[in-house]
C-alpha cells in the first residue's frame, strides 16, 4: 500500500524526536546542526533517506527525487557497513577500507552518530513529571539497584560455571592443562623424529657395508667351537 | 420573464445563491476553528497526518523555495514547509477565514516557526499575488469549499512560476462500492454525532460530509486542472480513493 512506507517513516520520526526531546544534551547538538541535510543511500534494499535537522528534532524525508546539490553530505553504505559503524568502528577506517563513501561535510556524520547514539535519556526526570520527585527517585534507585544486581549475578554465574566445568567436573580441559599436554606432545614428536633419523643412519651404514664387500670374497665365517 | 435569474450553487446538499455560499462556508469554519485539529484526528483516526505527509513528499520543496499554502488553516503543512525551505525561502499561509488563520498563526508561533512565514487572508478565486511568484502551491482539504473551483485553479496557475507544482489534496470518490457504503455510513451517521459531542456543532460536520459528496471525482478534477493551464496532471488515490492527491506542473 502506498501509505505504508510513509507510515513507517512517520513512526520512526516521531519516536526519534520523542527520544531526542528527553535527552538534555540534544538541544545544543541540534542547534549546531540546524538547517543541515544529510542524504543516506543504502544499497540493498535500495533506500534513500534525507535527515533534515532543525532546532526541535529531525525530519525524515524520502530522498527519491532529490538533487544531490540540495544536501550538505551524502553517505553511501551497505547494511554490513551500517552495523559496523553502529557498533563503533571509526568513520575514517571504514572509508579507507572502501566500505563507506562520503561526500560533502564529513563532520555531519560524526555529529549524527553523537546525537543519536550518545543519547543519555533523562528517564528519571520524565518519571518525576508523572509521579513527583521523591517517588520517581526511589523508583529509579530501585531499578538501578536491580540492574546492578542483575549484572553482578550474571558475571558470578559465568565464573561459577567455568570453574565447575574446568576444575571440578573436568568435563573440558582448561587452558593450562592443554598447554602442558601440547608441550609433552611436542617433546614426543621431537624424540620420535630423532629416533627415525638414527634408524635411517644405521640402515644407510648397513647398506654401505654390504655393498663394499666384493662379490667373490666369502664372508669370513667363524668355525663353530 | 424575471430580469435576472439568481445563480445558485451547492452548499452541501442544499442549493444556495452563489453570493451566499462563501459566507455560509465562513460560518462553518468560524465555528469549527478552535477544535479543528482534534476533530481531524478523531474523524480520520490520525490518518490525515499521513495524507499530508505524502503531499509534502510529492511537493519536492527545496531550500530557498517560495511556497503558498492555500486554505492552510491551522498550519499543518506550513510548519513542515517552513523547515524545508530554510531561512532563504518563504512560506505564505493563506486562508479566507480569519478565525482559522489566527489559530494557525498561534499554533505555528508556539512551535517556534520564525521569520520565513507570512500570513495572508485571501480568497483562492482571486489570489493577491503577482504572476509567477511561487515554486509550489498546495491546497489541502480546501478546494471543495471554494465556490468557483475553475477560477481558483486559474488563479493558482497564474501565480505559479514556470516549472512550479500545484498539489491538491482532497476527498474524492472511493474505488469500491463496499468502501463507498461504509464511508457513507461513517460520514452521515457517525461524524455529525462526533461533531456534536466534541465541537458542539453537528450541522457543520454534516455540511463537511455533504460537501465531499458534491466535490468532483478524480478524473473530473484532473480535467479541470488541465483546463486551467496545468500540464502532466496526475493523481494518486489514498486509502482506497477516499482521498486523492492531484499534482500538476505549469510549463
Amino acid at each position: 500500500m502506498l501509505v505504508t512506507p510513509t507510515l513507517l517513516l512517520a513512526g520512526c520520526e516521531r519516536t526519534l524526536n520523542a527520544l531526542l526531546a528527553r535527552d538534555p544534551a540534544a538541544p545544543a547538538r541540534l542547534s549546531a546542526l540546524a538547517g543541515s541535510r544529510l542524504l543516506v543511500r543504502l544499497e540493498k534494499p535500495h533506500l534513500q533517506l534525507v535527515l533534515h535537522y532543525h532546532h526541535a528534532g529531525i525530519d525524515l524525508l524520502r530522498g527519491d527525487d532529490l538533487d544531490e546539490t540540495d544536501v550538505d553530505a551524502i553517505v553511501e553504505l551497505t547494511p554490513e557497513t551500517l552495523s559496523e559503524w553502529l557498533s563503533g568502528a571509526s568513520i575514517e577506517r571504514l572509508m579507507f577500507d572502501g566500505k563507506l563513501s562520503v561526500r560533502g561535510r564529513i563532520h555531519l556524520l560524526e555529529a549524527t552518530r553523537d546525537l543519536l547514539f550518545d543519547l543519555d535519556i533523562d528517564w528519571e526526570g520524565e518519571l518525576a513529571r508523572w509521579l513527583g520527585d521523591m517517588p520517581a527517585h526511589s523508583l529509579a534507585e530501585g531499578v538501578r539497584r536491580a540492574a546492578r544486581w542483575g549484572l553482578r549475578a550474571k558475571d558470578e554465574l559465568l565464573q561459577d560455571v567455568s570453574e565447575y566445568v574446568f576444575e571440578e567436573a573436568r568435563i573440558l580441559p582448561g587452558r593450562q592443562q592443554r598447554d602442558v599436554l601440547r608441550d609433552h606432545l611436542t617433546e614426543l614428536e621431537i624424540a620420535t623424529d630423532r629416533l627415525e633419523a638414527k634408524l635411517n643412519r644405521l640402515h644407510k651404514r648397513l647398506t654401505q657395508l654390504t655393498t663394499n664387500q666384493s662379490p667373490n670374497k666369502q664372508p669370513h665365517l667363524e668355525e663353530p667351537r | 420573464m424575471s430580469p435576472s435569474e439568481k445563480r445558485t450553487t451547492h452548499f452541501g446538499y442544499q442549493e444556495v445563491a452563489v453570493d451566499e455560499k462563501a459566507s455560509r462556508v465562513a460560518d462553518v469554519f468560524h465555528s469549527v476553528a478552535t477544535r479543528y485539529d482534534i476533530m481531524n484526528d478523531l474523524m480520520s483516526m490520525g490518518i490525515h497526518r499521513i495524507w499530508k505527509r505524502l503531499a509534502i513528499e510529492r511537493a519536492g520543496v527545496r531550500p530557498g523555495h517560495h511556497v503558498l499554502d492555500i486554505a492552510g488553516g491551522t498550519g499543518d503543512l506550513t510548519l513542515k514547509f517552513s523547515r524545508l525551505v530554510g531561512p532563504r525561502g518563504k512560506v505564505v499561509l493563506a486562508d479566507i477565514n480569519a478565525s482559522m488563520l489566527n489559530v494557525g498563526r498561534d499554533k505555528l508561533m508556539d512551535n517556534g516557526v520564525g521569520g520565513n512565514v507570512e500570513y495572508v487572508q485571501a480568497n483562492a478565486e482571486c489570489l493577491p499575488f503577482p504572476d509567477n511568484s511561487f515554486d509550489c502551491i498546495t491546497i489541502a482539504f480546501g478546494l471543495r469549499n471554494v465556490t468557483d473551483k475553475d477560477a481558483a485553479l486559474r488563479s493558482m496557475t497564474r501565480v505559479l512560476k514556470p516549472g512550479g507544482r500545484l498539489l491538491v489534496l482532497e476527498f474524492s470518490k472511493p474505488n469500491s462500492a463496499l468502501l463507498s457504503k461504509a464511508y457513507d455510513e461513517y460520514s452521515f451517521r457517525l461524524l455529525p454525532k462526533m461533531g456534536e459531542l466534541v465541537a458542539g456543532d453537528g450541522e457543520s460536520y454534516r455540511y463537511l460530509a455533504e460537501s465531499i459528496r458534491m466535490h468532483p471525482d478524480q478524473e473530473t478534477l484532473k480535467g479541470m486542472m488541465e483546463t486551467a493551464g496545468l500540464d502532466r496532471v496526475e493523481y494518486t488515490n489514498l486509502t482506497g480513493g477516499i482521498v486523492a492527491l492531484h499534482r500538476g506542473i505549469k510549463l
